[in-house]
């Protein structure tokens, strides 16, 4: 596909442009966040728990969406936060697919045995559920960032390796590779030439769409305590200390869920876009 | 392939399946922290009685002794004992499970209810209000975290209109709010599903056919569209039934319910790693068993399964 066409039809996609613009204002957000803010994100002032949303009547210096049960500014925390989710995000998604891309490029070119072990690794894994085996794994080794990030690469591979495995049978014996093949060229020049830029566009696809996915694992892996650790701001971890004062103090609640809310909307914008514009035929 | 060498192949696997969860379950226990045998006991224990504790849990002999024990315990229903409650793991799991089994129920009726008009309606009337509203409903049902639907839905109806309880389990009025939280992923990605598979489905040629020749509309939705349109839907439902406990953690959570995602939860806190594992392969053999269920079922469901 041209490169004018592929902007052609990016213009085109409403889905795409809203989920654009979303995604790149959550980024910026979370780059400049350190700058703006006017709070110490994880100083606790009992003082000041749990004040009500000031929103702008004290301009930039108040307390916009009020403070939390240690008196931590709610919105401050939102933005430090917002760091942590789309971190995990990239690292959640980027790895899991060059782990899970290269097992299935290997398992649906080579099939016979080899695709026989990688594809009964991946029922196993698909066996379990994949939050129970991710808290456990945590409970394991303790929470932290790191650890976080492995538990995601551990859950995340098996989404890539059984499309990409799926495609990479349907084109293994077409008729470039075969091509290729009989000028000489080796399993692996095969492989990074022909094979890999055929299942760019569904990887784009599947990336796109398990952003989303991967942010909501780690806020509710952080609800249950067994995610980022404290005192450091995650949203999943605000939605869970501000749970016990829902009736008296709901903008603890509300403000943190609805950033994840935009967040992984814009992402799921983004990605039905990117089908839109890489593989106009599909509809699902 | 005959279908009947396909389940054959297919019950081999599930049990494939099932010996390497039990061996990743095993091995996760070993790299757990702490001697089991000196948690087993009171902190004030001997040396000695840690010694022959270990004797007694067989912590003593080589590793894959100990799976094969554990192995044979398991087929024989003994899961080990959980280390906080000091009562068989079995016996806990399987007190817990019947609440979640409720829930999951619940909720996949629920979803069913919901997404089953709604994606339909949206596939065959595409561009109208009814799609855009099932497009919306699809798009934040798959965004918004369980966990704050669910606590938004306490604030809504059990806070603010006080129509029905937020936490407790035993009534009927108590298992609507968490049922609803727990389906509402499965119906976003339903809804969806249909949506397309419907319109896509209403494109082809022989359906194009059949409105030409004047057969009533509901007759071609309902008998020869719905059809073709809900087979990838079945599957999908099974995969997330068997996932729903993973999403089970996190409701039983928010609204107190007595099922096995909470026990869940209770045993990764108290690092009761016994039952922990229990609770993997019991959760992987449920996931598993619906699937096996779904791909009979689709044997009987998909003509095309008969003819090969």
């Amino acid at each position: 596909m041209k490169k004018e066409e592929i902007f052609r039809r990016m213009l085109k996609s409403k889905f795409f442009i809203i989920g654009f613009i979303m995604v790149s204002v959550i980024i910026v957000i979370s780059i400049i966040a350190p700058y703006i803010i006017v709070h110490d994100p994880q100083k606790t002032m009992l003082k000041l728990r749990l004040v009500a949303p000031e929103y702008f009547s004290k301009g930039w210096m108040g307390h916009i969406f009020g403070t939390d049960p240690l008196g931590q500014d709610v919105l401050t925390r939102l933005l430090i936060g917002s760091r942590v989710s789309l971190l995990i995000a990239l690292v959640g998604v980027t790895i899991p697919c060059i782990i899970g891309t290269a097992l299935g490029v290997i398992a649906g070119y080579y099939g016979g045995v080899v695709d026989s072990i990688v594809m009964r690794f991946n029922d196993i894994q698909l066996s379990i559920p994949a939050m129970v085996l991710a808290i456990t794994v945590m409970a394991i080794f303790g929470n932290s960032v790191p650890n976080l990030m492995m538990v995601l690469i551990i859950v995340g591979w098996v989404n890539y390796t059984r499309v990409v495995r799926g495609i990479v049978m349907s084109i293994r014996d077409g008729e470039f590779v075969q091509a290729s093949r009989a000028l000489g060229a080796s399993n692996l020049r095969i492989m990074l030439t022909q094979i890999l830029p055929y299942i760019t566009a569904p990887l784009i696809i599947l990336m796109s769409q398990q952003v989303g996915i991967v942010i909501l694992t780690e806020a509710n892996m952080s609800f249950l305590g067994m995610g980022v650790p404290l005192p450091a701001p995650s949203w999943g971890s605000m939605i869970a200390s501000g749970r016990e004062y829902i009736t008296i103090a709901p903008w603890t609640v509300i403000a943190p869920g609805f950033a994840l809310m935009l967040t992984v909307l814009g992402f799921n914008f983004l990605g039905d876009g990117i089908r839109d514009v890489l593989d106009p035929r599909s509809k699902d | 392939m005959s279908i009947v060498r396909f389940l054959i192949k297919r019950f081999f696997y599930t049990i494939l399946v099932l010996v390497g969860v039990s061996i990743i379950a095993f091995s996760l226990m070993r790299l757990a922290p702490g001697n089991p045998a000196k948690l087993m006991l009171a902190d004030n224990a001997t040396a000695e009685q840690i010694a022959a504790t270990e004797v007694s849990m067989g912590l003593d002999k080589p590793l894959v002794e100990q799976y094969l024990i554990y192995i044979n315990n398991a087929v024989h229903g003994d899961l080990g004992k959980s280390l906080f409650y000091k009562r068989p793991n079995s016996e806990l799991i399987f007190g817990r499970l019947p609440a979640t089994a409720l829930l999951t129920l619940a909720a996949v009726l629920i979803s069913l209810a919901i997404s089953f008009p709604l994606g339909i309606m949206a596939g065959i009337k595409k561009g109208t209000t009814v799609d855009f509203v099932a497009m919306l409903f699809a798009l934040f049902g798959q965004s918004m975290s369980q966990v704050w639907f669910g606590l938004l839905l306490i604030l809504g109806f059990g806070v603010a209109l006080g129509w029905l309880p937020t936490q407790g389990y035993g009534e009927f009025k108590n298992i609507i709010l968490p049922a609803i939280t727990l389906g509402l992923p499965l119906s976003a990605l339903v809804t969806r599903m249909l949506r397309s598979g419907m319109y896509e489905v209403l494109q082809e040629d022989y359906i194009i056919a059949t409105f030409a020749k004047g057969t009533n509309r509901m007759k071609i939705y309902m008998k020869y569209a719905l059809k073709n349109a809900i087979l990838p839907v079945v599957t999908i439902i099974g995969m997330m039934t068997g996932q729903l406990l993973a999403g089970a953690i996190i409701v039983e959570q928010v609204f107190g319910w007595p099922g096995l995602g909470s026990l869940t939860v209770q045993a990764i806190s108290l690092r009761d790693f016994p039952l922990i594992q229990s609770i993997l392969l019991v959760s992987a053999a449920i996931f598993v068993g619906i699937n096996l269920l779904v791909d009979i079922l689709y044997t009987f469901i998909d003509p095309r399964m008969k003819l090969n």
